[in-house]
């Protein structure tokens, strides 16, 4: 099954090394990271050397290399939400989950990455789950987000 | 068939080779401008910055690296301005506090003048002059090697951290790597590095003919480009 | 839709949009932008939709919904026409209101109307809101009357008529000659004149040439590409469509951040609508041959320069190379490229309908024309702003702004990003100026403008952008990486109370050198924050470490929160919010904090209701 979707990104772009970081980009978003397996293929069929494509996969924030947690907690520590207080959002969630950004929790429900600037600065400080954007939070509302993520998950396996 | 263009160096007129860089050119020529991550046969990448000269345009005196500069009619550099040398020895400085374990990052940091270490010592094994990466893609063409990680994180290392079985161990990463002399009085444990002025003499003789090569043993220790092209 | 093939066709088009408009009653706009989305508006606008619907509205009320208006701490914005009434932070439940009372009967919703801080009043229209007044909006104020998704409302706004003018017989000298004398300057940071490098790129040897858009806004704090882009992407297509026409290229990219989802997707969209309306591809209304490509960028700030911008397209790592020959003349797979930003591309049809001169009349001498900046931080009204180059921070922070947040005194704008500084209260008279703004130690950059008060520290400040810098360096010159390192040592040290006072010159020795000798702008430019702290800011160094002293509370080493027992009622908010429980007590009882668990983070201080706890 995950061998056509491979085939699916890798389409077209058969020896067009400049296809790299497009075709990494996909694999991302179809597998959550970026194995040593995805690497190699990639390296075969762009005919790009695998060191490059090693370091490409190292070089940007955007891949991961290893697995990353069934929800991805993103603070923004931009320079507007700095000013107004997003090194505590970043406190809270660490004490909330016990982990550095870049980290998974050891039961992959979530990760929790900081990013340098969404643009919606306006609104700071601005939490990102999920690929959804939260607004003027603050330690609290994050919180009640992450207690809510938790009880939402409780409540799936329950049910399942 | 080879073109000639006409460049300035410290005032010396010199007839240089088009295409070839200014440090390639003020070398031949026996003018000393000081590198670490030029190495003759290989690209010029300009990260450790130590070429640095001021070229001239338009009356304004723009700082650049002489490894990717290259020549053209009417070029005007200098090489040993006092700015220069300042800048030059802010940045040996900087690369001796990081990893002084080396001759070669020692015999640098004097040549370029360094005679006091501002910041704290720290005991790093590889200043990322990338001579390594360069000879086993340049030379070798086999690219076991590579540039991993961004920023602080930047180190060499083989794809997935494991060598790869096309890697001959032709061992030409270690001999050219700057890192694999320790100082002459011996390795340096981490906590107990120091600025070596040992060599101090030598640079003495360097002073006295400003910007002109004479053959120091400093440059024995950083391979400089004169000395691994006489062989 | 046949495609457009002539000017002719073009303007009958354009003739035909404005007889339909007559037939719409009312035309309600929704902005929905990703500020606008985050706050909801997007429910808003399912609200109105499906409210209009029931209510037997549908085809006589328009529903719009546009990009960024710039006025975001009050989105969702709704503005009813041709009323021009102006409705702020509305939520899903009060839009059966809107629709009874002011769609129907044209009554105003009292509540939902924006209130003047100033004053008090409450303002009905949208003209009349004095956040807007105050702008020149000649850029911005487009995001209003266009739906990105939607190329006809673009070619309403006379969208694509300069190209037709460009492509009826001017030629490419004379479109260079026109940007030239607009006297316009790059806007992402570098403000390079965009006339010469358009020149420099036509007169370049070779038959490949590219034109790039440069839409990685990496600065942190600033969003006015993102809302252009996102809300007006037509603008830059067509801009892109000219410049190619002027220097000779057939192949353009938008290179965008991927932190900027949706305007990845509106600029798709709009490249799709492009192309079957006959703005893109072969035959371009008989006279150009161009395609443009999105590509996104994958997490990396340094991709903003334009040489690793090109490295990044040609699918390798994002590094720089030295400028010692310009990209103009080798630049994307090493031939003549012309890269220019999002909102120097945007700016183009504007010059080339209204005229250069026009242009020229707004601004300086030295800095023509209007710019967007985003107004953030400590200020009442937080936002993009459009003013012509040459008004004054203090016009822009004060009387656009609005002046301080929660009566706490401002104290220093940060201008320009990471590469730029931050200017002091008393410099606030200062008009927004490139050589002017660079002269005092700062710059206009991309057009990020972070206001800070009193509670903000500077020597964390510069600590912060040089811990940002040190991330996104790419690590490659040894200046820029070591030198980012051992500044951010220093600046631990001062923050955390080691710091001796030789270090400060040592600051400005290794800012210097850095200046000078890193490879590219991100480092040269890497020692701006610090450098302009401690021209403007020294004493607050001095202070931090003659005395151990933060005044504005922040640095944590330095300061202690404590719990006043007099003030405690002990109702445990604190102790629950304390990430790292280190607040203990009982119910009722006047709880106390231990200061060795304690990592002096500020949380327990937001949630105390009675002030009971404080900074010492």
């Amino acid at each position: 099954m995950s061998e056509n979707v491979f085939e699916t990104i890798l389409e077209n772009r058969c020896s067009q090394p400049q296809q790299l970081i497009e075709v990494l980009q996909d694999v991302q978003e179809t597998f959550g990271y970026i194995s040593e397996e995805a690497m190699t293929a990639v390296s075969k069929e762009l005919g790009v050397p695998v060191i490059e494509v090693y370091r490409v996969a190292n070089y940007y924030k955007a891949f991961s290399l290893a697995p990353r947690g069934r929800h991805v907690i993103t603070v923004c520590m931009g320079t507007a939400c700095h000013v107004r207080g997003a090194p505590r959002m970043l406190d809270e969630v660490r004490g909330q989950l016990g982990i550095e950004p870049g980290q998974t929790t050891s039961d992959k429900m979530f990760t929790l990455e900081r990013v340098n600037c969404l643009g919606a600065c306006a609104l700071g400080p601005v939490v990102v789950l999920d690929g959804k954007y939260y607004p003027g939070m603050t330690p609290n509302k994050l919180r009640k987000l992450v207690q809510s993520v938790r009880q939402a998950e409780k409540e799936v396996a329950a049910d399942a | 068939m080879q073109e000639y263009v006409n460049i300035t160096i410290d005032g010396a007129k010199i007839s240089a080779i088009r295409g070839t860089s200014v440090l390639d050119t003020a070398m031949e020529y026996g003018i000393c401008i000081p590198h670490l991550c030029h190495y003759p046969g290989l690209s010029d990448i300009g990260a450790c910055r130590l070429c640095i000269v001021e070229h001239i345009v338009n009356g304004k005196a723009k700082v650049t690296a002489s490894c990717t500069l290259n020549v053209a009619e009417g070029m005007v550099i200098r090489t040993d301005t006092d700015r220069i040398k300042r800048l030059r020895r802010n940045i040996a400085e900087l690369l001796v506090a990081q990893a002084p374990n080396s001759r070669a990052i020692q015999d640098v940091a004097v040549r370029c003048g360094v005679k006091q270490v501002r910041y704290p010592f720290h005991n790093d094994n590889c200043v990322l002059c990338g001579r390594c990466v360069r000879v086993c893609a340049e030379m070798w063409q086999a690219k076991a090697l590579g540039f991993v990680g961004r920023g602080k994180d930047r180190h060499v290392d083989f794809p997935f951290g494991r060598k790869p079985d096309f890697c001959k161990s032709c061992n030409t990463c270690i001999d050219i790597c700057p890192m694999t002399i320790t100082p002459c009085p011996g390795p340096m444990k981490t906590g107990e590095e120091y600025l070596c002025l040992a060599c101090e003499g030598q640079l003495i003789m360097a002073d006295s003919l400003p910007g002109a090569c004479v053959w120091c043993d400093l440059g024995k220790g950083f391979q400089c480009a004169r000395q691994v092209q006489a062989g | 839709m046949p495609k457009l093939k002539t000017l002719k066709d073009l303007t009958k088009f354009r003739e035909s949009l404005a007889a339909q408009k007559e037939d719409v009653d009312c035309m309600v706009t929704i902005s929905g932008g990703t500020c606008g989305n985050a706050s909801g508006s997007l429910k808003v606008v399912e609200a109105m939709q499906s409210e209009l619907a029931s209510n037997g509205f549908a085809g006589r009320v328009h529903v719009r919904v546009t990009g960024c208006q710039g006025f975001c701490e009050q989105e969702p914005i709704v503005t009813i026409d041709p009323a021009n009434i102006f409705y702020c932070r509305v939520s899903p439940d009060d839009v059966p209101e809107i629709v009874s009372e002011t769609i129907r009967k044209n009554q105003v919703i009292e509540r939902l109307l924006y209130t003047d801080p100033a004053t008090g009043e409450k303002i009905t229209k949208e003209t009349d809101i004095p956040f807007y007044r105050a702008q020149d909006r000649v850029l911005l104020g487009l995001n209003r009357k266009i739906d990105p998704c939607n190329i006809e409302d673009y070619i309403a706004v006379g969208g694509y008529s300069a190209l037709a003018k460009v492509l009826s017989g001017v030629t490419a000298e004379q479109v260079i000659q026109e940007i030239k004398s607009s006297g316009l300057r790059g806007r992402g940071g570098g403000g390079y004149p965009t006339g010469q490098k358009w020149q420099q790129c036509r007169e370049a040897a070779g038959d490949e040439k590219y034109v790039i858009c440069n839409a990685d806004e990496g600065d942190p704090g600033a969003y006015m590409d993102r809302s252009v882009l996102e809300g007006n992407p037509h603008a830059i297509l067509e801009g892109m469509l000219i410049g190619s026409y002027a220097v000779g290229a057939n192949k353009g990219y938008i290179y965008v951040r991927n932190e900027y989802p949706l305007a990845v997707s509106n600029a798709r969209k709009a490249i799709e609508q492009a192309k079957l309306f006959g703005f893109l591809g072969d035959d371009i209304l008989g006279r150009h041959f161009f395609d443009i490509e999105i590509m996104r960028g994958a997490g990396a700030f340094v991709c903003g320069e334009s040489t690793a911008l090109m490295a990044s397209l040609e699918g390798k790592v994002g590094e720089p190379r030295p400028k010692d020959v310009h990209t103009v003349q080798e630049g994307l797979w090493n031939k003549p490229t012309c890269l220019n930003n999002v909102e120097t591309w945007a700016n183009v049809p504007l010059i080339i309908n209204k005229g250069a001169a026009w242009f020229a009349s707004k601004g300086t001498k030295g800095s023509k024309g209007t710019k967007i900046f985003a107004l953030t931080g400590r200020v009442k009204n937080t936002g993009l702003v459009e003013v012509a180059m040459g008004t004054s921070l203090r016009t822009i922070i004060h009387s656009i702004g609005g002046g301080p947040n929660d009566g706490v005194a401002i104290k220093a704008v940060q201008t320009g990003g990471p590469s730029g500084g931050c200017l002091p209260a008393e410099k606030f008279d200062l008009p927004v100026d490139f050589e002017t703004l660079a002269e005092a130690g700062s710059m206009v950059g991309s057009g990020g403008m972070v206001v800070m008060d009193e509670r903000t520290c500077m020597v964390d400040v510069a600590k912060y952008f040089i811990a940002f810098l040190q991330d996104e360096s790419c690590g490659k010159c040894v200046p820029c990486r070591l030198g980012l390192g051992r500044m951010l040592e220093i600046l631990t040290d001062i923050t955390e109370g080691r710091g001796k006072p030789e270090q400060l010159d040592l600051l400005e020795d290794l800012g210097e050198t850095m200046t000078h000798t890193c490879l590219c702008a991100l480092g040269k430019t890497a020692a701006n924050p610090v450098l302009s702290t401690l021209r403007y800011f020294r004493q607050e160094y001095e202070s931090h470490i003659q005395d151990k002293y933060c005044s504005a509370g922040v640095c944590r080493e330095l300061i202690q929160y404590s719990i006043d027992p007099n003030n405690c009622t002990g109702c445990g908010a604190c102790l629950k919010a304390c990430p790292n429980k280190a607040i203990t007590g009982e119910s009722e009882k006047p709880h106390r904090i231990n200061q060795d668990l304690c990592s002096r983070c500020g949380i327990c201080k937001d949630v105390c209701k009675f002030e009971a706890i404080s900074i010492c």
